[in-house]
């Protein structure tokens, strides 16, 4: 689809932004910097925190009104960075104002709601995107390529394991003053990673047959409905494991994916990719061969890891990625990268985890 | 007056509410509402009312300000991403100001910062005061120093338009009880060691019941409106100086390890180079090496408090010593206002929003 209000560059895509909260720092620097995108309008409630993005990031204008913004600038996509119970009614009035629309996780509180916006979108020849930032982070995206290149075999195990110190004092999720919106969600504030759990264990586990979620709570926190999560996904022969734990330490997102054939893990907070395939040499040889390796490029990780410090390069980086092959597919008319099949597997997981009868 | 005190349960505002009942007015101070007000050291009184709210939400705001004669607003993030600060500090002040206008309440005692001035402008010939030129956005300092110019310059504007009562406060290093060390004298190296950044740039002590003082002078003297005053106390020490005499009474003892500010000056402003002209600004800087931070902790300047004494005739009422006497004490500050509030019925039942 080409942007129709710009016929000296018909490729330009008109981009606006609602809500200016943490996420959207990743979202506006990219628009801010991306070739073929003008970044029209910044909307939120505070008009402090819309000038704000304007000056950071040389934004067109400022709004606190949505509809109004939507209608004065008209833009080609809209992003809804709002909180998770205004996803729905944000995207369905940027749709019906004609824009393409990527929208934060959760896209929708169910699969049937998040179906019924898809409907609404493709009904108005537009494109619905959830933002599935991680899948797009360069760990992951190597995971990928070990895996099609067959180094990896045939999956048959997948483990996305987060690790998050949301229990301690001074974290938003434990400010009484003024709870998270999390604590409202079903899950909790497992709900706001959820999502991102499901897809990057559906990356690799495209399906499951059946399902059993322990949901529990071992901190004596108030506000907390769960802290925990230890979830089982089988399909006829792969074995897939969420797990999310306030309880233990450090602060871990990893991702592992074992194969017939090898096997290749990262943790997206300390980026690295260890794995073990056949090196060119002899099966006795391998496991040593695959030390070396490892240990060199450890150290090499470390160093690098160092230097991402500095210059500020977090893990939110795979999000860029992700918002460049939105923008090249909407401006060239195609299916984004993260189409209807990956949302609806995702916030179908994310039901059947929750669903009462797979509780364990 | 009848004076609502937000962020009324922080270091400064419980005793700027104590202050208030000390100089007779009637307060009703706005505590978040997961707070224990008993931890506050207030006296019962019926000249004191207690209400909880988060200034971040819009809820019930109106009817918390209605009624009351000004407002002093203390309430602001001292710390968080810029994220966090936005809205702990200038939301919430957007939603001050809202229920404020729906509830007619037109005068309003506004703190903002010593942080919002520009120190590495700021002429060493010249004591520091009100003309002094503040930053123009505070976004290479840090994001208390922004937030905190914005929602000044958020109020001044809102009340130009209302046509509001104002006046701007800006307290320099507020210290006392439970507050005697912090980033304007050097920063903690575990619980052994005190690392003193610079040694000869006075500080802009303000102790705190002296600021408070002022503060609650300045929301009902006629004079004050319309103005800006800075707060600092008569005595303002070296780092040195005053390090020195904390450490000498606080336990366990700390042993000082004094970093020159001169050689800290002279390493930010290489990595600031570097960082400007290779790295493309990309680069997070530990903060102590920003070059306008480490130049508001230790520039070697002086402060005026000449205004404040001409115009509302404060004057501060503990010295240096004494500010650290009282601090050190393990009677509650409250002790200072008992005699004052007769009244020892029972304090109203904290409305929640």
């Amino acid at each position: 689809m080409v942007s129709t209000t710009d016929t000296n560059n018909p490729t330009r895509l008109k981009a606006a932004v609602i809500g200016t909260g943490q996420i959207s720092e990743e979202h506006l620097r990219y628009l801010s910097t991306a070739p073929g995108v003008e970044l029209a309008a910044v909307c939120d409630l505070s008009p402090s925190l819309a000038k704000y993005a304007i000056m950071r990031f040389k934004a067109g204008r400022p709004f606190t009104n949505a509809t109004e913004m939507l209608r004065d600038v008209r833009p080609d996509v809209v992003h809804v960075l709002t909180p998770p119970h205004t996803h729905v009614p944000l995207a369905t009035e940027a749709l019906d104002a004609g824009a393409h629309v990527i929208v934060e996780k959760p896209v929708a509180p169910s699969n049937k709601d998040f179906r019924d916006l898809w409907t609404h979108a493709r009904s108005r020849g537009k494109w619905l995107v959830e933002d599935h930032n991680y899948r797009f982070n360069e760990p992951i995206l190597r995971i990928g390529q070990l895996l099609d290149s067959g180094k990896l075999g045939e999956v048959r195990e997948v483990e996305v394991r987060m690790a998050l110190d949301v229990l301690q004092e001074g974290s938003r999720f434990t400010d009484q003053n003024l709870p998270h919106p999390s604590h409202k969600m079903p899950a909790g504030i497992i709900h706001e990673f959820i999502t991102h759990l499901c897809y990057l264990t559906l990356r690799f586990m495209p399906s499951w047959d059946r399902v059993a979620a322990a949901w529990t709570k071992q901190s004596d926190e108030p506000l907390f409905k769960y802290d925990d999560l230890d979830a089982l996904l089988l399909s006829d022969k792969v074995h897939g494991r969420i797990r999310f734990s306030a309880h233990t330490a450090p602060d871990t997102f990893s991702v592992t994916v074992r194969g017939t054939k090898g096997w290749a893990e990262t943790d997206l907070f300390q980026p690295h990719v260890r794995s073990s395939v056949q090196m060119p040499v002899g099966k006795q040889l391998n496991p040593l061969a695959n030390q070396f390796v490892g240990g060199y490029g450890q150290v090499r990780a470390s160093v690098v890891g160092f230097r991402n410090k500095i210059m500020q390069k977090t893990p939110y980086e795979g999000l860029a990625t992700f918002l460049e092959r939105t923008y090249a597919a909407l401006r060239e008319g195609n299916e984004p990268p993260v189409g209807f099949d990956d949302m609806d597997r995702a916030s179908k997981l994310v039901d059947a985890l929750l669903d009462e009868k797979n509780r364990i | 007056m009848k004076l609502l005190v937000t962020g009324a349960n922080g270091f400064l505002g419980s005793y700027v509410v104590l202050d208030a009942l000390r100089q007779g007015h009637t307060v009703r101070a706005m505590v978040r509402p997961a707070v224990d007000i008993a931890t506050l050291g207030w006296p019962t009184s019926d000249r004191l009312e207690v209400v909880r709210a988060d200034l971040r939400s819009k809820n019930g705001l109106t009817d918390m300000v209605r009624g009351v004669d000004s407002a002093i607003h203390l309430a602001a993030a001292k710390s968080g991403d810029v994220y966090t600060q936005y809205a702990g500090t200038v939301v919430a002040t957007e939603n001050l100001l809202a229920a404020m206008t729906e509830a007619g309440v037109r005068r309003m005692v506004a703190i903002s910062s010593f942080s919002v001035y520009d120190n590495m402008r700021a002429s060493p010939l010249a004591a520091v005061d009100e003309q002094t030129p503040i930053e123009k956005d505070g976004l290479d300092r840090d994001a208390y120093a922004h937030t905190k110019l914005v929602q000044e310059q958020l109020i001044r504007d809102h009340a130009a338009a209302q046509k509001w009562s104002l006046v701007v406060i800006r307290p320099g290093m507020i210290w006392g009880k439970d507050n005697l060390l912090n980033a304007w004298i050097g920063m903690s190296g575990g619980s052994r060691f005190w690392i003193r950044t610079g040694a000869w740039a006075r500080i802009p002590l303000t102790y705190v019941e002296n600021c408070a003082e002022a503060i609650v002078m300045a929301a009902s003297s006629k004079g004050a409106q319309g103005e800006t005053f800075n707060i600092v106390d008569d005595a303002a020490p070296t780092q040195r100086q005053f390090t020195r005499m904390v450490l000498r009474r606080v336990a366990p003892r700390r042993i000082v390890v004094p970093v020159s500010y001169t050689l800290l000056r002279l390493t930010a402003g290489s990595i600031a180079l570097v960082n400007k002209h290779i790295l493309g600004n990309r680069a997070r800087v530990p903060s102590l090496l920003v070059p306008s931070r480490l130049a508001a902790r230790g520039r070697p300047l002086t402060y005026s408090n000449k205004k404040i004494k001409t115009v509302l005739g404060w004057k501060p009422r503990y010295t240096l010593e004494q500010g650290l006497d009282r601090s050190l004490s393990t009677n509650l500050p409250s002790s200072s206002v008992d005699s004052c509030v007769t009244d020892r019925s029972p304090t109203s039942q904290p409305a929640t929003a």
